[in-house]
Formats: C-alpha cells, structure tokens, sequence
C-alpha cells in the first residue's frame, strides 16, 4: 500500500461524520470476553447489558425466542443472563454494540450475512483452539468476531467503493480481498485498523485485524493471526462465508500460515482436518439461528 | 436383515429437542470414525442408533453397553462394525447424493483439469467410479459431464471407468433403470434430458448417450495385478467403499489410487468419509461444503 493511501483511509475513517466513538460498553465487554469462564461474574455481565436500553431490549428478545426453548420469556435482565449463560450473552452483547455504533444503511453488504460469518469464524476459531493444548480459546473467540470489522468501515466510508468489489466478488466468484485490491486499491483489512487503532484495542486484536489475510506479516501476534486466517477460510469453505459460490480450494496445510501455528502449536500436526470439517457442519445451524434471533430474519443463504 | 427404509421408520425417530441420546452412541459414532473414517453428523446420528438397535436385535444384545462390548472385543471387532455401516448406509445411494462434490467438480476442479491439460495432444478425460455398486454415481458424474461438452470440455472426450466387484451390482448397474427412490434428488431437468420412460411403469432408463461414456467392469480393489492397469485417471470417485477393507488393504488400495492418478488429479471419498492418516502425500483440500484428495502437480505449489 502506498502512503498516499494509507493517508486516504486515515483521513476519511477518522473524519467521517458517521464514523462513530467506540461503544461505552465495548472495552469493559471485551475485557470481560477475556476472562476465563469461572472469573466472569453474573452481576458485572448485567450490569453491562443494563447500561444501554436498546441493547437491554435486545438481549431480552433473543432470549425470549424459541432458540433457548424457555417456558416462559425471562422478565428481567438478570433472568435473561442466566438463562441465556454468560458467554452468549457477552456475543450478543457485542453483537448488538456493533450493530448500533455502526448501523446498516443500505450497505453494501448484509449484516445478516456478516454476522452468519463472524460469529461463525469465532465458533471456529475457539473450537480450532480447543485441538491445540496451548491455545487460548476465549481470545481466538474474540479474534474471530472482530477479524473482518473492516467490512463493516468500508460500508460506511466507501460506500460506493466497498458495493464495486463486493458486486465483482459476487459475480466472478473470487474472495473479498481479490476484488477489493482489483477496484479499491486496497482491503478491510486497512480500514479495520484504523478503526481499531482509533478505538485503542488490544495489540493482538489489532494484529489479526491487518494481517487475517497475511499471517507472514503479523509482529507480535503471529500463531494468533495464523489460526485466525486458518479458521476463516475454513468457516468459507463450510457454508460460513459471504452468501456466495467461492470457486478454489483450499489446502490448509500448503498455506504458509499453517506453519506459523505449527511453530508455536506443535501438536497441530495432529489435527484431523477432515473430521474437523465435519464437527462444524454440527454448528452452523446454531451460529445461523443466533444471527437471526439478534438480527431478524434474512432470507440469504450462505 | 430388514431393509433400511422399513426399519427406519419402524425403529427410534429422530430425537426431539432435549432429548438425550445415551452417550455410548457417541463413542460408538467416534470409535466407527477411528476405524472406517465414517463420521456419523450429530444431525444423523439418530440414523446409526437405529442401525445400532437392528444390529442388536439380530444379534441378541439387549444393552448399548454390552453392544459397545462387542464392537470392541478384539475378535468381533471389525466383522461387527462392518455389519452395522451396512445398516447405516443401506438405501442411502441415489443419483445426485452430493451436490458440493458435483459443484466443486464443474466449477473448481474442472476448469483447473483442462487448463492444465490443454496443452497436451490428446484431450482426454478419464474418471474411475471405484465400487459403483448399482451405476447411481457413475451416470450422475457422466451426465454432469456431458453438461460440459458445449463449453468446458468441447472437444475433450471423457471416458468413465465404473468397477464393482459384484456381479449383480453391475447387472443392475449397466442396465440403467431407476425409479423414484433413486431418483428422489434428480432436478426434473436432468430427469427430461437424459432419461427416458422404461418398460417398468414407474421407473425411468438412463439414455444411450449417456450409457456411452461409460464402461461397467468387474474388479477387485484387492487384485493388486489388475489395479496396476488402472492408470492414467483424472479423477477417482470411491464412496462407502473403503469399509469393507481392513486397516493394511486400506492402506494398499489407497496407495493405488494415488498411483493411478495423474499429477494434479484429485481423489473423493463419500461426503462424510476421510482417509484418516492412511496416506500422506494426498493433500486434503477443501471446497465449498465438502472435501477432496489432490495429488500434487508434478511442478507442485500451488493448487
């Protein structure tokens, strides 16, 4: 990327009007998704979904639907928590936080089927986490939820941009970033930065935000990145990617980035892809149904 | 034995929310994984619980427990977990039973075969349907491919290999009439283009041209002097096959595929099979909804 790019999409991600200030509740939230299970304690999660209303409605919604099967739709905030458990409660939470703070309007992409895949690229990566001994699941989660947010920059500061290579993507059947270079010059994975640089997040977050697509090039968070990048062209090829046909295949061990884990993860030689690919079809139906109950319905199939 | 189709709608529906199935099952799905490479989808594992219940009437077993028992002495092992993929795959064959596998094929794997292959003289396409059993893929795969003749393919000529051991397999195979079952994911487009009514009722025959590209022989994948002459295929398609081999003819047959196929070839297994750790120079690659073994390009790198 040359500088004067770089300098374009600072300029315009950090002047743009509807460019929102990170989420009051967005940092403590991912702190928190950062704590192991047993040290989240229920009050400070309520008290997290309490601080804003519309996330509150939401929350109390989702657990309401008939996806959880309650007996009867919890009445307050506390009942949804527990009912719907603490970890889906933070996924919600910062589901809903960045649907507000970025909110769709006539984008160029369906957030329903950028959720279906983000959500879906976390329940791959803490999964892919769980195979390896080492392997902090809770941060992978959280990586993978984020990994594309650039997405979501670019539909808000270019528009008409953005709607070029997703219409190119669609319609020759080649991943995002290919025809986000071909039209744009350059990829979500630039405007995600600074979006996350702006927001002040975590160095490792921000390392899988630039680098998904290029481990090779991440400092300080490599195997991170690399299992990231493992797990999203996994999550493409397993009917969680953007809605359309991707016409290549993909050889996870050929890629430079399985390397990179094996380097820090020595145990990845023993992974078994194959039934790998297979457990996650298990999940789809899940990530699919949570998407939709936070969201509404769409009628777009990955 | 019973046929699938009427003990399937006999025995144990398909479990309700909730409702819990014992969590022997689940070792039992893990165990059959660890020794065929079958994995039994949480979604269809009602399916191998009611092919395990069969299994344990014919046998005389009333528990799960003692069921997991024999499948795990080291005399009946095998012999049993054999018997019950039978009852789990019975009636699953039907033409079209992959969609992904076709998808992958027309878009993906085939524009990169003729690429690769335009620059030689003979532009020939060779598939080997190992185990065809009763020609239900074979002829999907051979109409998929005459598709292509207008575009992809124009000019190529494609011939399709369908072995079985079975004899009556194959009888039932070249002939080539399917009724409904089989049918049942047949689109009507290809049902109009390529079958015709047949003398039986109900059922519909698959049209000489189709019947053409293909050549239906017996063999078998253990005869290790006929497997040698197999060479020079494009694409191996071997589904629910590998089952009935133990752990080394496994290996053995695997290792002529590989030798069989030409570089840059790819290998597919049934949609939920895997080749284990039997075979590492395939390379496992993934495509839209489903998986294939590629052998590398002679140049190797990338796919």
């Amino acid at each position: 990327m040359t500088t004067s790019v770089a300098e374009m999409i600072r300029e315009r991600v950090g002047h743009i009007d509807t460019m929102p200030a990170i989420p009051a509740v967005f940092l403590p939230l991912l702190d928190l998704l950062n704590l192991p299970p047993e040290r989240v304690k229920l009050d400070d999660v309520v008290k997290l979904v309490s601080y804003d209303n519309t996330i509150a409605a939401q929350c109390l919604r989702v657990a309401s639907s008939p996806l959880f099967g309650l007996a009867k739709s919890p009445e307050s905030i506390k009942g949804a928590v527990i009912s719907l458990g603490l970890r889906k409660v933070e996924t919600i939470l910062l589901m809903c936080c960045l649907g507000n703070a970025l909110p769709a309007k006539n984008w160029a992409l369906d957030p329903v089927v950028f959720w279906r895949h983000s959500l879906g690229c976390a329940m791959v990566c803490r999964k892919f986490s769980e195979k390896l001994e080492s392997a902090d699941g809770d941060k992978a989660y959280m990586a993978g939820l984020l990994h594309d947010i650039g997405f979501l920059v670019n539909c808000i500061a270019f528009p008409k941009e953005f709607a070029a290579a997703v219409a190119l993507a669609t319609e020759k059947q080649i991943p995002f970033d290919e025809a986000e270079r071909a039209t744009m010059g350059f990829t979500h994975c630039e405007t995600g930065r600074e979006l996350a640089k702006k927001w002040h997040l975590a160095d490792d977050m921000v390392q899988v935000i630039a680098y998904h697509h290029s481990p090779e090039r991440s400092e300080s968070a490599k195997a991170l990145v690399a299992l990231v990048h493992l797990s999203d062209l996994l999550c493409h090829m397993r009917g969680m990617g953007y809605g359309y046909y991707e016409r290549h295949g993909v050889d996870l061990v050929s890629d430079p980035a399985w390397a990179i884990l094996m380097a820090e993860h020595r145990d990845l030689d023993g992974v078994d892809l194959a039934r790998f690919s297979f457990e996650l079809d298990e999940a789809v139906g899940e990530v699919f149904e949570l998407v939709s109950t936070i969201f509404g319905g769409s009628k777009a199939q990955s | 034995m019973t046929t699938g189709a009427q003990a399937a709608t006999t025995a144990l529906s398909p479990p309700k929310g909730g409702e819990a199935i014992d969590p022997i099952f689940r070792q039992i799905r893990d165990l059959v994984y660890k020794v065929c490479g079958i994995f039994q989808l949480e979604e269809k594992l009602y399916l191998m619980v009611d092919a395990c219940g069969r299994r344990m009437k014919q046998v005389g077993i009333r528990t799960p427990r003692e069921y997991w028992d024999l499948l795990t002495a080291h005399s009946s092992r095998e012999a049993e977990i054999r018997q019950l993929l039978n009852e789990v795959t019975i009636g699953e064959t039907c033409l079209f039973r992959s969609q992904p596998q076709l998808d992958a094929l027309r878009k993906v794997i085939l524009p990169e075969l003729v690429a690769e292959k335009s620059k030689q003289v003979l532009k020939r396409l060779r598939i080997w349907s190992a185990g065809c059993s009763t020609g239900e893929e074979s002829y999907t795969l051979a109409m998929n491919m005459l598709e292509e003749t207008d575009g992809l393919l124009k000019g190529w000529t494609v011939e399709i290999l369908a072995t079985d051991l079975n004899d009556r397999s194959l009888e039932t195979a070249k002939a080539g009439v399917y009724g409904d079952y089989a049918l049942r994911s047949t689109s009507e487009y290809f049902k109009r283009k390529y079958f015709s009514p047949a003398v039986d009722d109900k059922k519909l025959q698959v049209r000489p041209e189709v019947k053409k590209l293909i050549a239906f022989s017996r063999l078998n994948l253990q005869d290790d002097s006929r497997m040698l002459f197999m060479k020079g295929m494009d694409l191996i398609f071997c589904c629910n096959v590998l089952i009935y081999f133990d752990g080394p003819s496994k290996a053995k047959v695997i290792d002529h595929y590989y030798n069989n196929l030409n570089f840059g070839g790819y290998f597919f297994l049934g949609t939920s099979e895997s080749l284990l750790k039997l075979n590492d120079k395939f390379h496992l690659v993934h495509f839209p909804g489903t998986i294939a073994y590629w052998k590398p390009s002679r140049k190797s790198g990338k796919l």
